[in-house]
């Protein structure tokens, strides 16, 4: 991780200035990737555990590719639109699936949304 | 002009091609550059110097050609040209097409060419430049006044028969097709898709869709709009589908707040629509259309890394951009369950 920082702010300040105005996007796009790596290597299956634990409560114990997938047809068939109770529990893990991916992939997207720390 | 990267085609060919096709005695290519913005085609900027013909003398010329990889909902380029022929014809402001060329042995794919109109179409840059500001109530407005004049063009049409009709239903199916092929469950875009197909309004009568008319798409010569681009995703469909990817927040760039793709508020953009389309737009039928943009840009992105991921492509934006479907759930999400993000994610004043 701290290899990843220094990388990323070595290329930020260091190299940057070196590229070709027509090459500038491509060296941002390179910071960003590494950003994510960063952010994926910090919080390493925290945010899995975080999405298992709330698929537990609506499902019961299980695979957690299984329990999305199970989660994901129920949804399309409309499976808790007459259980209110179940239907907020679902959405509830919708929130927090896409909160945790965005985290790593786009803080600053969530923070612009009134979401994040 | 930058001479970076080379095309990867014999510059010879081309102004051959460009000679034949215009009459001129020859053609001289005095500086060629791809431009920016093409994630899946490219768009090579040519100044090219005619003798003689239909365009004699100096000209700046871009050919567009599709990318080493595609994705499935584009036309070919030729079928591209033929859109691009007819707006331009119905007074729609889009670069005037010059010449297809379906012969792959000219540059090794098909292309065609058109000429090259100034302006920037930088997303970030309209959206955050303070120097556009003051000019942008009045580009959304003529945003809206262009959508109407493009959907004076409607079915049946001889020269457009190849274009696909996609209604709402059909937007629905392809949407499960593509998460029943792909590998991890989305299940917010399955939530939202399930919303779209209990919600589904009454169709209108189909008319030419751009799909994917949005900031990032028209370019801005200071406080003028020169040009409507990139008709790739075009095909008959509802009038409001463009509307609500106009106003789909993927498309706001640094300006989230102003909701008529980043430029402005809503209220311009729909008056120029409707005092030229002479139709009211109802915001149930919009929100409607602006929830399956956010569905389809999320099912887009998804597309894009697969290029990446599937499809071999070495690129490191169209790798990330799979990420970006993450930012259309979040918005399905404050669009369906306002208000229903669990305590512990919001914000503290």
């Amino acid at each position: 991780m701290a290899l990843l920082a220094l990388g990323r702010e070595w290329l930020l300040r260091e190299l940057l200035p070196l590229v070709p105005a027509e090459r500038e996007r491509e060296v941002r796009l390179l910071a960003t990737a590494i950003a994510i790596a960063e952010r994926e290597a910090a919080a390493a299956n925290a945010p899995a555990r975080d999405v298992m634990h709330a698929l537990e409560e609506l499902y019961g114990e299980g695979d957690i590719a299984l329990l999305l997938a199970r989660l994901a047809a129920d949804l399309r068939v409309g499976a808790f639109e007459i259980c209110e109770p179940r239907a907020r529990a679902a959405r509830a893990i919708l929130w927090r699936l896409t909160i945790v991916k965005l985290r790593e992939g786009n803080p600053s997207f969530l923070a612009e949304n009134g979401f994040g720390d | 002009m930058a001479a970076t990267p080379l095309p990867p085609f014999d510059l010879g060919a081309l102004a051959r091609f460009l000679a034949a096709t215009s009459g001129a005695s020859s053609v001289e290519i005095a500086g060629i550059e791809l431009l920016s913005g093409g994630a899946i085609q490219e768009n090579w900027g040519i100044d090219a110097s005619f003798g003689g013909g239909d365009l004699a003398g100096p000209q700046r010329l871009v050919l567009r050609t599709g990318a080493a990889t595609g994705i499935p909902s584009s036309l070919s380029r030729i079928e591209e040209f033929a859109v691009l022929r007819a707006v331009h014809a119905a007074g729609v402001a889009a670069p005037e097409p010059l010449w297809p060329c379906p012969n792959p042995s000219v540059i090794g794919k098909p292309f065609f060419v058109m000429r090259r109109v100034p302006g920037t179409a930088q997303g970030r840059q309209i959206t955050s430049d303070p120097a556009f500001d003051p000019g942008l109530p009045e580009i959304a407005a003529r945003l809206g006044h262009q959508l109407a004049r493009l959907q004076t063009i409607r079915p049946p049409r001889s020269d457009l028969a190849f274009l696909p009709s996609i209604g709402a239903e059909e937007h629905i199916a392809s949407f499960h097709r593509y998460l029943d092929a792909h590998p991890a469950p989305r299940p917010v875009l399955e939530w939202a898709i399930r919303w779209l197909e209990t919600h589904r309004p009454a169709p209108l009568p189909a008319v030419l869709c751009h799909r994917d008319f949005r900031t990032g798409n028209y370019l801005l010569d200071g406080a003028e709009l020169t040009a409507i681009l990139d008709w790739e995703f075009a095909g008959w469909g509802d009038p409001d589908e463009d509307i609500g990817w106009f106003c789909c927040k993927g498309w706001r760039f640094a300006r989230l707040d102003r909701e008529a793709g980043g430029i402005a508020a809503r209220a311009p953009f729909y008056a120029g629509y409707e005092s030229a389309a002479g139709r009211q737009l109802d915001p149930a039928r919009v929100f409607f259309w602006e929830m399956l943009a956010n569905v389809r840009w999320g099912i887009i992105a998804l597309q894009q890394s697969d290029r990446h991921l599937i499809g071999g492509a070495r690129d490191l934006a169209t790798a990330i951009i799979g990420r970006r479907a993450a930012e259309c759930e979040l918005e399905l999400l404050m669009l369906l369950d306002p208000g229903g993000a669990p305590t512990e994610f919001r914000r503290h004043a």
